[in-house]
C-alpha cells in the first residue's frame, strides 16, 4: 500500500542558491537550476539508465538515474533543481542520482 | 595518489603495502578494529580507519571527496557494490575499482553501480588457466573501458599464418595493434618489420569486436 502524501504540506519553494553550469567545480556540493533539454533512456548492458541534459544560460549539465527508464515529472521543457556532487571531465558536467525538484 | 582500500582482509592489507610501496597515500578502512591494527603495526603511508565503508560518513573521514581511487576488496560483494556505488554518487571519485567475489554476481559490477574496472579473480584464473593450455587460440586477458576494449593473447602455433611474417603484413584492423611478444621468457618491443617466430605470445589491445581479425591474421582458418 503506498500511502497518500498530504497535499497539505507542499514542499516550501525557497530562494536557491544555484550555480551557473559554466561554474561547476568538480567533485563539490553543487546546486543548478536550469531546462530539460533533452532526456533518454541509455541501456547499459541491459540495464535502463535515464539520461537527460539541464541546461541554464551558462551551458549545460548530464544528470543521469541509473535502473530508471522514467521517472515521474521529468519531462522535456521543466525547470528543473539539481543537487549533487558534481563529475566534471574535459567540458561536461555530470551528475549521478542527484536529488532534484520539480519548479516549473 | 591519494587511494581509499575497503576491506582490510589480506586483499586489502596487501593492496595497501604494495600501494604505499610505490609512494601512494593509502586510507584502509574495515568494520574489524583486528583487521585495521595488524595493518597498523606493518606501518609505511598507510592509516587506518575502524568503521563500515559502506556509510557515507565513514567514506567521508577517510577523506573520499579528494579521493584519487577507491578499491572495494572486502569478500562480500554487496559490500563492494554499495562502497562503489557511494564512492561514484556522493564523491565522484574518478576511479572506483571493485573486487567480484562471486563471478554470479560480475554482471553487476558495471557503471550503474558506479564500478569502473572490476576484477573478477574466478574469471582471472580460469583466462590465466586457459593461456597456459591454448596455443593458437585467442584469450582474452583483460576486459578495459566496460568491455570496450580488452587485451588478447595468442601463442603462435605451428601453422599459423603469422608465423614467418612482420607485424606489419598481418595486415591487422586499426581496432588492434600489437603491444609486445613474449619470446623465449623475454619482452620483445614489437615493431611493423619484427619477424613473429612458432611459440611467440603475441599480446594486443583491441577495441570493438576484433576477434574475427585476430583469428584470421593470427590463427588462421579453423
Amino acid at each position: 500500500m503506498f500511502r497518500k502524501r498530504s497535499k497539505s504540506n507542499p514542499p516550501e519553494v525557497v530562494a536557491y542558491d544555484a550555480t551557473p553550469v559554466a561554474e561547476v567545480q568538480s567533485r563539490v556540493h553543487t546546486t543548478v537550476i536550469g531546462q530539460i533539454t533533452s532526456i533518454k533512456t541509455q541501456p547499459s548492458r541491459g540495464l535502463p539508465n535515464l539520461v537527460m541534459k539541464v541546461t541554464d544560460e551558462s551551458g549545460s549539465a548530464t544528470v543521469t538515474w541509473s535502473g530508471r527508464r522514467s521517472i515521474g515529472g521529468i519531462t522535456l521543457g521543466r525547470k528543473i533543481l539539481i543537487t549533487g556532487v558534481a563529475m566534471r571531465t574535459g567540458g561536461i558536467v555530470a551528475f549521478v542520482n542527484p536529488e532534484y525538484q520539480l519548479l516549473a | 595518489m591519494k587511494i581509499i582500500i575497503a576491506g582490510a582482509g589480506s586483499v586489502g592489507r596487501y593492496m595497501a603495502e604494495q600501494l604505499s610501496k610505490f609512494g601512494h597515500d593509502i586510507q584502509l578502512i574495515d568494520t574489524n578494529a583486528k583487521e585495521v591494527a595488524r595493518v597498523h603495526a606493518e606501518g609505511g603511508t598507510v592509516t587506518g580507519l575502524v568503521g563500515d565503508a559502506c556509510e557515507i560518513s565513514t567514506l567521508a573521514k577517510a577523506g573520499a571527496a579528494d579521493a584519487d581511487v577507491i578499491a572495494a576488496v572486502t569478500g562480500d560483494d554487496e559490500d563492494n557494490l554499495v562502497v562503489s556505488l557511494l564512492a561514484k554518487q556522493e564523491f565522484a571519485v574518478p576511479r572506483v575499482v571493485a573486487r567480484v567475489n562471486n563471478p554470479n554476481n560480475e554482471w553487476m559490477f558495471n557503471d550503474m553501480w558506479g564500478v569502473d574496472v572490476s576484477v573478477s579473480t574466478p574469471h582471472l584464473l580460469t583466462a590465466l588457466v586457459e593461456e597456459a593450455v591454448a596455443v593458437g587460440s585467442l584469450v582474452k586477458l583483460l576486459s578495459l573501458e566496460h568491455g570496450k576494449a580488452g587485451l588478447n593473447e595468442v601463442t603462435l602455433a605451428p601453422g599459423s599464418p603469422a608465423v614467418g611474417n612482420t607485424i606489419a603484413n598481418l595486415k591487422l584492423s586499426r581496432e588492434s595493434v600489437v603491444v609486445a611478444l613474449i619470446r623465449d621468457g623475454h619482452v620483445v618491443a614489437p615493431t611493423p618489420d619484427t619477424v613473429l617466430h612458432e611459440n611467440d605470445e603475441v599480446l594486443l589491445l583491441s577495441t570493438g569486436d576484433a576477434d574475427e581479425d585476430l583469428q584470421r591474421a593470427l590463427i588462421g582458418p579453423r
